[in-house]
């Protein structure tokens, strides 16, 4: 050791206690960082010296001009060299060490280790990785840095538990100033470990390989300052260092206790000084917002300042705000704002003089001045505890009538005495969000009681001027949506222009898609006969091939197909068609008798007519020979198929030919005006048409009305709430309020949302999807990269985008190659290497065992090629999907080469790629006519389209059309066949038989009906706020809300696998039952394009007996049920529009008597006098149940309350005699439970 | 559900390309030896669910009495001898402890999930960890879809407790799920009336709704439709919500004396249980999760276990009511009685006083279904920490379930193309079958 700078400081020298030590405490080294010789340290990276190290007056025992280092805390640190052996660094068994420093952390949070100073584990060559002889660092527990000590011994004698660290229980806050710590140890004596926080003696605990006896690692390797392991940022120092001092001995607490003095308090915040924000418009209420403070427990302190505002707000008229504007990524993709977030609304307001009460409203640590002066404060936002938080109580109310305050919002009045009038600038600074809290600011409010008024008002420019809001829940609910609205409309406004920023780029693309488009339309043509590309149409397509039907039917011999379906093709297609359908295994194919005469690659024939010797398939599915029987596995054909069978041969194995009923080449009725705006309605926005709506359509003679209404409708914003849950299915959105469980995805739902609402490109928002942008907890197309539980969630991903888009189906390829496709597990893990960016292998449980083919008697179907730990590299695999014209595709995209990633979004999205277009407007096609002209639309292998011109006609106008949906839907919508009656779906099975004479009768989705119950009552829905953490006290990543939903597709699943009644939403489960009793799920841990749609009794149950339906059925007060019974002038008037709503019909005659009936009973006098309707009686407040509190036992019965709550429903309007109120809610529920109510025309 | 389908029409007429979804081939084969299986004789199973993970050290497999102030290990409470010769249980389960001749305690289960109810709760239902591409079905389903209803009056698969897709049907779909009700006032959502609809109302909206769905039928021919089968559906619907089936809710209509003998709401599940197996029921899943007694139900982390033996009590009165009744009825030996839970807990206690989760040995219970019972099967240590004989995997004991209500537990199912056997390989428990 070289020899420097020891000023031993005798009154530290003092004897250890004697449990502990025999000898004397000697100062080894000290270092104080001021005047020493600078050549001891041997510095890397950037150390500053000469830095402001702890000085007076806050710590008077230091120099005025005290000195200590800097770290920035990316690996940078200092080196010392060891003497070699016996050095005074060295500390072997029985030697005793006591580590001393001042030390200043500015960054906790970065990382969990903070070396001060070790020896050894630097990294250094010649050295074992682990040769720690001893360490003193700050370690990061529960937010705060503890004292800890690390050693090693020797990895051979105690392998795996070879290192030994003990870290004080107690520690100090991050960002409060300086601190002296300290540990002491005497090697080979684990009971001796001691430790000091700011001179103070604190416990401790060992962990890993926990307290030994055993001798240190000690040799010639360096000690380091700042940093171990080469310079790891990951374990380095960030902040200033001081008086480090290294004692042979264990020092006394006596001494320790001298070692730290501070005057005042441990951190000097900065003086809370009103902030200057500038010049504001008058009545204005400017909001910024300054992201990623340090800490959202405190304010700032010395050596920090304000982040610069990375939004301003300007449309706010009050202190009054509910949520924070969306944080968008540069292409206009949800993102989310780096927490904590300071919020800083800021306006100048004419007050009068006085003596003014101020409320402040806010979740977390906030401030309020008026003109300089510091009024009000709120505390910070504290941790959420998993279950057993004593339940929150009601707030109070201040004054009688007031507005409640918010969940867990801090509420505090502050005295603002003014001796004259005048404008007062006011500034409300608070904190929102911080490290494990979601940026929710709840109800945050500023409210003023102006001298002589006992009521509060929203602070804002002007609170004289009579336009002010009162904290009444009657003023603010309606000026609550305003500001929402407001906000919806900025954040939109955002969006859209920073999505601009890409749209050169899809223009260019767009225009050549176009061009492409337009040659392969014209091509089209000529090769159908159609001299102008404008003649074709839906109705030209179909009618072709009727007339081709009609003349084959006239042409067929009378051989009666059905019986042969019936007899002969359901037993091939149960034993035989997966591998000689679609495919041909052994060569051999069972489509037609051609295929099943000729044999496959035995050469013999599958069947000789009326010769059961000759007819190997009659040999086959006979045989007892595990190698040769037919089916392969399972029990065979059973007694009366193989008697079928023979039969069939034996008359000689006619197999007819394509056969069409009567029915099915005969055109369907038109759809009246009545049944074809339902139908459009629901089709396009969800719903069905108001009654207004219905009577000026059924009134309008004009010949273009259906065209119209088209349009207009195509053009409403609930469009996309009506596409949103086909995408949410088939994208499998699998967002939980809970822990996330197998397949959880992130809320992607609004990224679609967004998406469809701004009308993007079906390509630009497929890419925008695959290329997983955003933030993936708060809605960004990156919440589709997420699948929980999933060991290869990008395999998942690209089984998800094949289905969705390509109509490859790879869910077999996960484990093998699918057998009966011709894709391959290679396939589907090429594209999981793209969308992941890098090679990867097939995980452990999904491969098929070794030991799984050994046990085949026979060659398995399914193949795994890949081997187990072949690495697969991004490729496209489907090369067969491109046009040769591909290559010139890379002008589209410069980084393609570069990312695997974006080259996937290309190629599944280019117009050189015809099955995409292909895929997407068969998906429209069979979303509206109710069969796909390829069936099943997400696996096209084998299954051919049954008018293939007219897909690629529609494709190509779809790629025209820059790849618009409603184009597509605008020409199935004013095409003949979507303006007809629907009828069962049994000859559309095939594309064969397929003729599209009618569209395929179709239910409501589970969506449409409950938006319909909604819609047609005109109730509102009313449910909790989607969340078990209301108040924002946890991460986004742990638990979610997903808002107050407005319409069915924004409920989750609630499974509530804990099975515990308090975490349960009684309001939103009474609306999921209804959901999922028609087949919706919200738990989607699979991607589906179809769901359950056979009835079962649950469905017209819930209608029937629902607790929604039961609300939605309710003249309760305030309904529009209600307000239409009041205003109706007849019985029979009130029947109508009821009809009107309900079903979007006038009534029949024999309905309107019978309901008439009904209602004709005591009409007259269905409203009471006033002093017989009796009184409403308020139900009592409800303290809130949380995830936070969940366990305690009031939370039980607070949430039974709240379901019994939810089947009491909404309160009954007393007007009404209750007879007659009665009478009509039946007539209401009948017509919400007739079977037209859930089915289309 | 399927009981209540209708006649399907019409599903097998076009091409054969079209069907490609109709598939019942076994394309892995099954090479098992059919005479070889285990098969029971019950026909009913109730299922009990213990939320949160019930302790065994603290219950049915009782060790040397711990301290949770002195943070020594071992049981909550002292140990009673029971009706089998050196089978013990703890002192709150006297009531059991008396016909423990008719229950067999599986003391040696085991998973490798301790960390997560939601995760182990779905272990204990579908017998499989989750993963892959697959949802599983729980066994309620796998029994509803092998079995269906006993009756055609009722469904096959009734569940009092919280829905959830743990419990549900999987990628066996929607027939194989389950009729749910959280309260026994109240009756399955969907099919019991809400309050205010008295009789006669309810014949006004029925005579309503007959004129309504009448014109609707003559004005669009109907026939083959599926819409047609809806509104079939819709009367079956309006008849199984009527008296007839509803009247199985009514446990006004037991006997007081039987009713105080179940107990509390819990016990009155229990009862509303034997009543729904009388009426079809196959399998009914009752949960025991009543967390006002405690909180956090059987999940009795810190001060969670001052209670407990509340919820033991509950649960002995409940189950040997259960028993007798069933008994005397002259059900028992045709329904099989399972306590099934999360997880055990461990000997040690926690800070608070209260205990962890431990899943490498814990105990479940089977009653009654005809099995040759023998008041235990399987050892742990002292402690109830470690198996020391008879090891039970939840595979295992999913088998023993199946075989005793004649489930094939070795067959296939199919998610698609996929097969899926019913159990990850499990053996039944050969002993208790007679």
């Amino acid at each position: 050791m070289a020899a420097f700078g020891q000023d031993v400081v005798s009154q530290d020298v003092v004897s250890a206690p004697s449990q502990s030590t025999a000898g004397a405490t000697e100062l080894a080294v000290r270092w104080d960082f001021s005047s020493e010789d600078n050549s001891q340290f041997n510095s890397h990276g950037s150390v500053e010296r000469d830095q402001p190290g702890p000085r007076p007056p806050q710590y008077p025992d230091f120099e005025t001009s005290n000195t200590a280092i800097r770290l920035p805390g990316d690996g940078s640190h200092l080196r010392i060299s060891d003497a070699g052996s016996s050095s005074l660094f060295d500390f072997g068994l029985g030697d005793a060490i006591t580590l001393e420093a001042w030390v200043k952390v500015t960054d906790l949070e970065s990382h969990e280790h903070h070396v001060i100073i070790g020896k050894g584990r630097t990294g250094n060559k010649g050295f074992p990785p682990d040769n720690q002889n001893w360490a003193l660092r700050i370690r990061r527990v529960g937010g705060k840095g503890a004292v800890n000590f690390l050693f090693a011994t020797d990895p051979r004698v105690n392998q795996g538990d070879h290192w030994h660290r003990w870290t004080s229980l107690e520690a100090f806050e991050p960002g409060s100033g300086w601190h002296h710590v300290a540990v002491a140890y005497r090697f080979g004596q684990p009971d001796s470990i001691r430790g000091w926080l700011d001179g103070k003696r604190i416990e401790g605990r060992w962990d890993m390989g926990g307290p030994t006896s055993l001798a240190p690692v000690v040799d010639d390797d360096d000690v380091w300052i700042g940093a171990s392991q080469g310079g790891l940022a990951a374990n380095s120092f960030t902040g200033s260092i001081d008086a480090i001092a290294i004692h042979r001995g264990i020092v006394s607490d006596e001494a320790m206790k001298g070692r730290f003095r501070r005057e005042g308090p441990a951190t000097i915040a900065l003086p809370e000084v009103m902030p200057e924000v500038g010049s504001i418009q008058a009545g204005q209420v400017l909001l910024t917002l300054h992201e990623k403070l340090k800490s959202h427990q405190r304010w700032l302190v010395e050596d920090e300042k304000m982040p610069d505002p990375s939004l301003h707000y300007d449309r706010l008229d009050s202190f009054f705000l509910t949520r924070l504007p969306i944080a968008w990524d540069s292409w206009g993709i949800r993102d989310h704002w780096e927490v904590p977030i300071v919020a800083r609304f800021s306006a100048d307001v004419k007050l009068p003089k006085g003596n003014h009460k101020l409320l402040l409203r806010a979740r977390g640590l906030s401030r309020l001045w008026c003109n300089g002066k510091l009024l009000a404060r709120t505390q910070a936002l504290t941790g959420s505890p998993s279950g057993e938080e004593p339940i929150t109580p009601l707030p109070t109310a201040v004054r009688p009538g007031i507005r409640w305050t918010g969940y867990r919002q801090q509420e505090v009045i502050a005295e603002c005495t003014l001796e004259r009038a005048g404008s007062q600038r006011v500034v409300l600074e608070t904190i929102v969000g911080g490290k494990g809290h979601r940026p929710d600011t709840g109800e945050l409010l500023v409210a003023i009681e102006l001298e002589g008024h006992q009521q509060f008002q929203l602070l804002s420019g002007d609170p004289t001027d009579g336009t002010n809001v009162l904290l009444t829940d009657a003023a603010i609910e309606p000026y609550k949506k305003k500001v929402e609205a407001k906000m919806e409309r900025f954040d939109l406004e955002r969006r859209r222009s920073l999505a601009s920023s890409q749209n050169e780029y899809w223009s260019g693309r767009h225009a050549k898609a176009q061009r492409i488009a337009t040659e392969k339309l014209a091509a089209l043509a000529r090769r159908v006969g159609v001299s102008n590309v404008q003649d074709l149409s839906i109705d030209r397509f179909i009618a072709e091939k009727v007339d081709e039907a009609r003349e084959l039917s006239q042409s067929q011999e009378g051989i009666d197909a059905s019986e042969f379906q019936d007899r002969i093709g359901i037993v091939v297609q149960k034993h035989c068609s997966r591998c000689h359908g679609q495919r041909s295994l052994g060569g051999f194919q069972l489509n037609d008798r051609e295929s099943i005469l000729a044999g496959g690659n035995s050469g013999l024939p599958g069947v000789s007519p009326g010769n059961l010797e000759e007819s190997e398939v009659w040999r086959r599915v006979n045989s007892s020979d595990v190698t040769e029987r037919m089916p392969p596995h399972g029990e065979g054909l059973n007694g009366m198929e193989l008697e079928r069978l023979k039969l069939w041969i034996e008359q000689g194995a006619i197999w007819p030919n394509t056969a069409y009923s009567e029915k099915n080449l005969q055109f369907n009725a038109d759809l009246d005006d009545a049944s074809f705006l339902r139908k459009l309605s629901l089709d396009t926005i969800g719903v069905p048409p108001s009654e207004t709506t219905v009577r000026e359509f059924l009134a309008n003679t004009s010949i273009d009305k259906r065209a119209r209404a088209i349009d207009l409708l195509l053009d409403d914003p609930r469009w996309a709430d009506h596409w949103l849950p086909y995408w949410q299915d088939v994208l499998a959105e699998n967002p939980t309020l809970i822990n996330a469980s197998l397949n959880s995805t992130g809320p992607f739902r609004w990224f679609l949302h967004d998406a469809l609402y701004d009308d993007k490109p079906f390509d630009r928002w497929v890419t925008e999807l695959i290329m997983m942008r955003g933030n993936p907890h708060t809605g960004g197309s990156a919440g589709f990269g997420l699948a929980a539980e999933n060991d290869s969630p990008f395999a998942t991903k690209s089984q998800i985008l094949a289905g969705a888009f390509l109509g490859i189906d790879l869910q077999c390829a996960r484990c093998h190659d699918s057998p009966y496709h011709s894709t391959t597990q290679k396939d589907l893990f090429s594209l999981a290497s793209m969308l992941e960016r890098k090679s990867g292998t097939v995980p452990k449980a999904s491969r098929v065992p070794a030991a799984f083919f050994e046990k085949q008697k026979r060659a398995a179907l399914i193949k795994a090629t890949l081997k187990p730990d072949e690495l697969v590299e991004p490729n496209w695999p489907f090369p067969e999907l491109l046009s040769k014209d591909w290559n010139a595709e890379h002008e589209f995209y410069p980084m393609l080469k570069e990312d695997s990633r974006a080259g996937l979004a290309l190629m599944i999205t280019s117009p050189y790629n015809e099955r995409f277009a292909k895929v997407i407007v068969n998906r429209i096609w069979r979303r509206l006519i109710g069969v796909g002209i390829v069936e099943p639309p997400h696996d096209w292998e084998g299954n051919r389209p049954s008018h293939p011109e007219m897909l690629e006609w529609l494709a190509w106008e779809f790629v025209h059309s820059r790849y618009d949906v409603k184009h597509i839907e605008r020409l199935i919508f004013n095409s003949k066949l979507y303006q007809r009656f629907a009828r069962p779906s049994s000859e559309e099975q095939s594309a064969s038989t397929r003729l599209f004479t009618a569209p395929v009768e179709r239910r409501l989705s589970a969506e449409q009906i409950l938006d319909s119950m909604f819609a047609v009552s005109g109730s509102v829905l009313d449910v909790e706020e989607l969340t078990f953490d209301p108040d924002g006290r946890r991460a986004a990543d742990n638990r979610l809300s997903l808002g107050v939903p407005t319409r069915a597709w924004m409920f989750p699943s609630l499974a509530n696998e804990r099975d515990r009644p308090s975490l349960n939403l009684p309001r939103a489960a009474a609306v999921v039952t209804v959901l999922e009793s028609f087949g919706w799920n919200g738990a989607r841990q699979s991607p589906r394009t179809d769901r359950e749609l056979d009835p079962n009794v649950l469905q017209p149950g819930v209608l029937a007996n629902g607790i929604v339906s039961s609300w939605v059925t309710r003249a309760s007060e305030g309904s529009e049920l209600s307000r239409l019974a009041l205003d109706a002038k007849t019985p029979d008037a009130l029947v109508e529009s009821l009809y009107l709503r309900f079903l979007s019909r006038k009534p029949y005659a024999a309905e309107t008597q019978t309901l008439i009936a009904v209602l004709a009973d005591g009409f007259e006098t269905r409203v009471l006098p006033a002093d017989e309707r009796g009184s409403s009686t308020l139900l009592e407040p409800l303290r809130k149940v949380t995830w936070s509190n969940h366990l305690m036992p009031e939370a039980t019965t607070i949430m039974m309350e709240m379901e019994r709550r939810a089947r009491l429903g909404p309160p009954m309007d007393k007007r009404f005699s209750k007879s007659w109120r009665e009478a009509y809610e039946d007539v209401v529920w009948c017509l919400l439970n007739s079977t037209e109510f859930v089915w289309l025309p | 559900m399927h009981r209540y389908d209708n006649n399907r029409r019409d599903f097998l007429k076009g091409s054969l390309a079209a069907m490609t979804a109709m598939n019942s081939q076994n394309i892995f084969g099954s090479e098992f030896d059919l005479d070889s299986r285990i098969r029971g004789k019950a026909e009913h199973v109730i299922s009990i669910w213990l939320g949160g993970g019930m302790g065994q050290i603290d219950t049915f497999d009782p060790k040397r009495k711990g301290d949770a102030k002195g943070k020594k290990a071992g049981s909550y409470y002292n140990s009673i001898e029971t009706a089998v010769a050196g089978v013990q249980v703890c002192e709150h389960l006297s009531r059991t402890a008396a016909v423990m001749d008719r229950i067999t305690v599986v003391r040696s289960v085991h998973h490798d999930v301790i960390d997560e109810h939601a995760a182990a709760t779905n272990r204990m239902h579908t017998g499989r960890p989750i993963g892959g591409t697959v949802t599983y079905p729980s066994f309620g389903s796998i029994i509803a879809h092998e079995r269906g209803a006993a009756s055609d009056e009722a469904p096959p698969y009734v569940l009092i407790g919280y829905p959830n897709v743990t419990r549900g049907p999987g990628f066996l779909g929607a027939k194989a799920g389950y009729l749910y009700l959280t309260d026994t006032s109240q009756g399955p959502a969907g099919l019991s009336r809400p309050d205010g609809i008295s009789p006669e109302r309810q014949k006004r909206r029925e005579s309503l709704l007959r004129t309504v769905q009448t014109e609707r039928a003559e004005k669009r021919n109907l026939d083959s439709h599926k819409e047609e089968e809806y509104a079939e559906t819709l009367w079956q619907s309006l008849k199984l919500s009527g008296p007839s089936f509803m009247s199985g809710f009514m446990l006004e209509n037991e006997p007081d004396s039987l009713r105080v003998a179940y107990g509390g709401e819990f016990g009155q599940r229990c009862l509303l249980a034997r009543r729904l197996i009388e009426r079809g029921v196959r399998f009914l899943e009752v949960g025991h999760n009543l967390n006002f007694l405690n909180g956090s139900g059987w999940d009795v982390h810190n001060q969670g276990i001052e209670k407990q033996h509340e919820l033991i009590r509950e649960m002995d009165q409940a189950l040997s009511a259960l028993i007798i009744d069933l008994e005397q009825k002259k059900l028992l030996d045709k329904t099989l009685i399972v306590i099934t839970t999360e997880f055990g807990r461990p000997p040690e206690f926690d800070s608070g006083g209260g205990r962890g989760h431990q899943g490498s040995a814990f105990s479940c219970v089977l009653a009654g279904g005809g099995l040759k019972h023998t008041g235990a099967y399987g050892e742990t240590d002292e402690l109830s920490k470690k198996i020391v004989s008879k090891p039970v995997s939840v595979p295992d004991l999913f088998a023993t379930i199946f075989a005793t209500v004649q489930v094939d537990y070795r067959k296939n199912l199919y998610d698609g193309d996929r097969p899926i056997p019913v159990t990850d390989n499990g053996q039944p428990i050969e002993e208790l079958f007679a």
